[in-house]
């Protein structure tokens, strides 16, 4: 084989490699990380300690105690809506950003009446702030913004559901 | 979901911004008094009924002619399993008292009494939802599949269903049952035909963890193959409608983690609230008649979504256990599913799906009539499956057959590969 051939065929090969890098591995590699979107909570939910639910001028407060939830005087929630919650949230992730920079975030329903949904750990450290829209027009999912962030996203209706039964569940005095 | 506290309050408060319904005379629920409704339906079924796509036919009935609509046999079987099983907690298996293990046979509800305090009711509710619809012990009927988006009918596929239940059976206990089974299917498509010859074999083992075994056959190829028991949770046919919508759950009890969150009362679809008599036709078998619930697509100029059952389907109010199931299946494409289960017969009259991404995108509606000709027999059937895919405007009905049968003495080897490969032939 001739000196040029030989650097034909590197170069063949070299094209055929970039090739498999460029159009194969490397978007392989991104779908690995697009498939990585963070959960709601990313903590671990035995590290909620406190759960704030604020909405229409009212706050339902869970606080763990002795594992246990208990509103602020003590008084134990219901069944097992509170723990549903943080599992819900702890395997939820943003279906999709719906509007990167909203001009209308009323549009959404977000507002400063807006339900407020907060999660906190020991000393309390913010895991979660959640602002909750309105269910977009077929119902399957919540229009939602993190706390300090413009964008909003689309969560799984779901998250409806659980909030739901943390309200069924909140012991009666606090019921809003 | 209000659940029990709000229902007892609005049903105790006086009405001030509208009068009551009549509690003991037919009614309409419709867009005009959709609050009526309000805690009697789901909640994505209450927003078609506030856009006027659907309405409900409440008919009232007696509670005791309603309990009757099971033989008094299979009440006598229920109440006798008082005390006598137990569940597996790993699995929700269930397990006979007396040996640790699974029951040999068993017959009426094992749960005759559930407790909504104790923390595996919802596993008990699901076992007495399956031994409600196994006092048959087999059967079958040609149904229809019909695919329905705001145009009308896209699709119309005909096929038939026939099954055969060991566990459950009025009849009593079947001498052999060499491969442990709790039932085993039979269901192929006849029309049109680019799906005809298209069938599935199905075997649901007695144990607490095997997975259905599931062959389907494609006359294409004339070949067999084992399939996932998850794809229970895939669109038949392309269709809105799953096989695990079959009495709104088709599983196998262990393959969901079962939760109960609440009670209330639901409008439950029933073709009629009283039994209907079957007619023997041979030593074995029985064909009940059943009118043909007509959607709005067939009928021209009709109101409301086209998928809406318009003729032969009212709706009765019922008291339910609101329960959460979740498969740990990573095949399987649900993932929260919420029944409504009759806290007294055991069926699921509705269920609402989530997909694996937590969004809402799916809910069925399951109607049912049932067969009673004196107390030591009875059956439940599901008469159809209206199944709703909210995410994309698209329905499909499944069921609605004219005939059906009770087929009280199946030869056991009908239900084999074999009976696959020649139906086509």
């Amino acid at each position: 084989m001739t000196v040029r051939g030989t650097v034909l065929l590197v170069g063949l090969l070299a094209a055929l490699l970039a090739y498999l890098w460029l159009g194969e591995l490397r978007p392989r590699h991104g779908r690995a990380r697009a498939k990585a979107i963070p959960t709601l909570l990313v903590a671990a939910p035995a590290e909620v300690t406190r759960i704030d639910l604020e909405e229409q001028g009212k706050r339902l407060v869970a606080i763990r105690r002795d594992g246990k939830w208990v509103d602020p005087e003590g008084h134990a929630w219901r069944g097992d809506a509170v723990g549903d919650l943080l599992d819900t949230l702890g395997t939820l992730s943003p279906v999709m950003v719906v509007d990167a920079d909203p001009a209308e975030p009323s549009d959404y329903g977000l507002g400063p009446d807006t339900p407020r949904l907060r999660l906190m750990a020991a000393q309390g450290k913010e895991l979660l702030s959640l602002e909750i829209g309105e269910r977009n027009p077929a119902w399957t999912g919540l229009y939602a913004r993190l706390a300090g962030q413009r964008e909003v996203i689309l969560v799984g209706a779901v998250l409806h559901w659980e909030l739901e039964k943390l309200r069924d569940a909140a012991p009666e005095h606090e019921k809003p | 979901m209000k659940i029990a506290l709000l229902a007892t309050l609005l049903a105790s408060a006086p009405r001030l911004a509208w009068a009551a319904p009549p509690a003991d005379q037919p009614w309409t629920l419709e867009a005009s008094n959709w609050q009526d409704g309000k805690d009697l339906l789901p909640e994505p079924v209450l927003k078609h009924l506030q856009k006027g796509e659907y309405w409900f036919k409440v008919v009232p009935v007696d509670a005791k002619k309603f309990h009757d609509n099971y033989a008094k046999k299979f009440w006598d079987l229920t109440a006798a399993n008082e005390g006598k099983y137990d569940l597996d907690e790993a699995t929700c298996g269930l397990k006979d008292k007396a040996t640790g293990k699974n029951p040999d046979f068993v017959v009426g509800m094992p749960f005759p009494k559930v407790d909504a305090g104790d923390p595996q009711a919802a596993c008990k509710i699901a076992w007495n939802f399956t031994f409600a619809g196994n006092g048959a012990g087999g059967g079958g009927a040609t149904f229809t599949l019909n695919g329905i988006d705001s145009g009308g009918e896209f699709r119309r596929i005909k096929a038939f269903v026939h099954t055969m239940g060991y566990q459950g059976r009025l009849d009593g206990k079947l001498k052999e049952n060499p491969e442990n089974l709790e039932g085993q299917g039979v269901t192929a498509a006849l029309e049109p035909q680019d799906v005809e010859g298209f069938s599935a074999l199905t075997k649901r083992y007695w144990d607490w963890d095997s997975q259905d075994a599931i062959w389907a056959y494609v006359p294409q190829t004339r070949r067999a193959r084992r399939v996932n028991a998850a794809t229970r949770s895939e669109p038949v046919q392309g269709l809105d409608i799953f096989a695990d919508d079959l009495n709104c759950y088709g599983g196998k009890v262990e393959y969901y983690k079962w939760k109960l969150v609440g009670q209330g009362n639901i409008l439950a679809p029933v073709v009629q609230p009283y039994p209907f008599q079957m007619k023997q036709v041979n030593r074995s078998r029985y064909v009940i008649q059943t009118p043909y619930e007509k959607a709005g697509y067939e009928i021209p100029g009709s109101k409301g979504a086209p998928w809406w059952i318009h003729d032969n389907l009212v709706f009765v109010q019922r008291p339910v256990w609101i329960v959460e199931g979740q498969s740990s299946d990573p095949y399987y494409n649900f993932g929260k599913v919420i029944m409504y289960f009759d806290r007294e017969m055991y069926r699921i009259y509705w269920k609402l799906v989530h997909n694996r991404a937590g969004e809402y995108f799916y809910t069925a509606a399951c109607g049912y009539h049932f067969v009673k000709n004196d107390d030591t027999f009875s059956a439940v059937f599901p008469s159809l499956v209206i199944g709703v895919n909210d995410k994309i405007n698209r329905a499909a009905i499944g069921g609605r057959y004219q005939s059906s049968f009770i087929e009280r003495n199946w030869d056991p080897n009908y239900f084999s590969l074999r009976t696959l490969t020649h139906m086509s032939d």
